[in-house]
């Protein structure tokens, strides 16, 4: 044990043995209850007599098919807008080396633009439309302006403005956040729409200066 | 307080109801927790207060809900001794067992309280442990599956008219080499007292995984 130092005012010598032995006993090392033995409250004797499974083995995943596709809380479920495909392996077909490779958050396919009519691209100014062929960006492709304090002086009230708007259904396909910590309203909507976001949003919520189109990956592209 | 019988209110099917639902949350977690399967089919969410792993995926989600829909009846009927989520090798031999030991008073005292705030506290304790499980167990060999087991307090042949309850969903009796494990080492994670219910979850893990 470690030396220990008492430190006491001066006075009697009861006092000081009262101490002592108070400190003594203090130290003393507590008393240890073992833990009780782990046991199973059923054992398995004849248990694999009464155990029963599903006949159905569960759905084999390889690690380059998470997408979700189903509509839950908290998910974003845009199977027109995103060409997303679980990809399902029966089960005893997947190659053994699936789990070596690294797990990713999710894996996209290539699908064909056939879910917008052509004449929808008419809609885009020549100028987009000439963007768009040159980034071979999808039409249902998500997009996001970006509203900065340049834009507007009052943040806060633009937001409001904003979601009002949503809320009117006045900005199609849109949906909205605002990063507080970057003084920003980030709007999103799709590539086909987004000339018209952007002027309702120029209109709507007065804003000054110029506003940026981003897509993923290319960033900006496009400024009104 | 009152005391009442598991007739009364028709407390089987609450009992189930709220172990099912744990079970639910607590297979995901297991899943995710032991990389059955790849952790970008699992999001984020919340449950008895907690973070919890739920899988996105629609079939996985869908076989875990027939899986526990089925089970319900034997719970509610306290026909259920364990369930036991069994982690097996690509030759299907067991290489972890997740085990459930459910046991369920006959009389029954309770309150509002002890079901709703009570219960739920003991059960969230369960997922936190889960969460944690994988500092005490070793890694699983790449490419493991899932099943789960029901243990039941009779003969299995007599409970299989009871969790057939879903048209093509059938159940079988599990065979001896995915119910035993050789010299496995156990490792308590949690029990649960209460009033309706007591619980009891350790995993059973094959020494030599590889």
């Amino acid at each position: 044990m470690d030396r220990v130092v008492l430190h006491y005012r001066p006075g009697s010598a009861l006092r000081l043995s009262t101490l002592l032995q108070q400190t003594q006993r203090l130290l003393e090392p507590l008393a240890l209850r073992p833990p009780p033995a782990f046991r199973p409250w059923f054992p398995c004797g004849a248990a694999h007599c009464r155990a029963i499974r599903p006949a159905k083995p569960p759905p084999h995943i390889s690690p380059a098919g998470g997408v979700p596709t189903e509509n839950q809380p908290g998910t974003t479920d845009r199977t027109q807008d995103a060409p997303c495909r679980v990809q399902l392996v029966a089960p005893g077909t997947g190659s053994g080396t699936e789990r070596e490779v690294p797990a990713v958050r999710r894996s996209w396919s290539v699908s064909r633009q056939s879910g917008v009519q052509l004449q929808s691209r008419m809609s885009l100014s020549s100028r987009l439309r000439r963007l768009v062929s040159l980034h071979r960006l999808h039409l249902r492709q998500r997009a996001k302006w970006v509203i900065t304090q340049q834009n507007c002086s009052n943040l806060d009230e633009a937001w409001r403005r904003l979601s009002r708007s949503v809320r009117r259904a006045g900005l199609p396909t849109c949906n909205a956040n605002i990063q507080r910590e970057r003084a920003e309203i980030w709007v999103f909507c799709d590539v086909l729409h987004c000339e018209q976001v952007g002027r309702h949003l120029k209109d709507e919520l007065r804003l000054a200066g110029r506003i940026h189109l981003a897509v993923h990956r290319l960033g900006n592209i496009f400024s009104m | 307080m009152t005391t009442l019988t598991r007739q009364d209110l028709n407390f089987g099917q609450v009992v189930a109801d709220i172990l099912c639902e744990f079970l639910e949350v607590a297979i995901h977690l297991i899943l995710y927790v032991r990389e059955v399967y790849p952790s970008g089919i699992f999001q984020k969410r919340k449950k008895y207060n907690v973070p919890v792993q739920m899988s996105c995926h629609p079939e996985l989600n869908q076989y875990i809900q027939d899986t526990l829909h089925c089970v319900k009846p034997l719970i509610e009927k306290n026909d259920a001794e364990k369930v036991v989520v069994v982690i097996m090798d690509k030759e299907h031999h067991p290489v972890e067992r997740f085990v459930f030991e459910i046991s369920q008073p006959p009389l029954l005292s309770i309150s509002s309280d002890t079901l709703l705030s009570h219960v739920e506290q003991l059960l969230r304790a369960f997922i936190l442990k889960i969460s944690v499980c994988d500092a005490v167990l070793n890694n699983n060999p790449p490419g493991c599956s899932f099943t789960v087991l029901v243990h039941t307090r009779d003969a299995a042949t007599r409970n299989m008219e009871k969790v057939q309850v879903i048209k093509d969903f059938p159940w079988i009796v599990a065979d001896e080499q995915e119910v035993h494990m050789k010299e496995p080492r156990l490792i308590p994670l949690k029990s649960m007292t209460s009033d309706i219910v007591k619980m009891q979850l350790y995993v059973e893990e094959r020494a030599q995984k590889t």
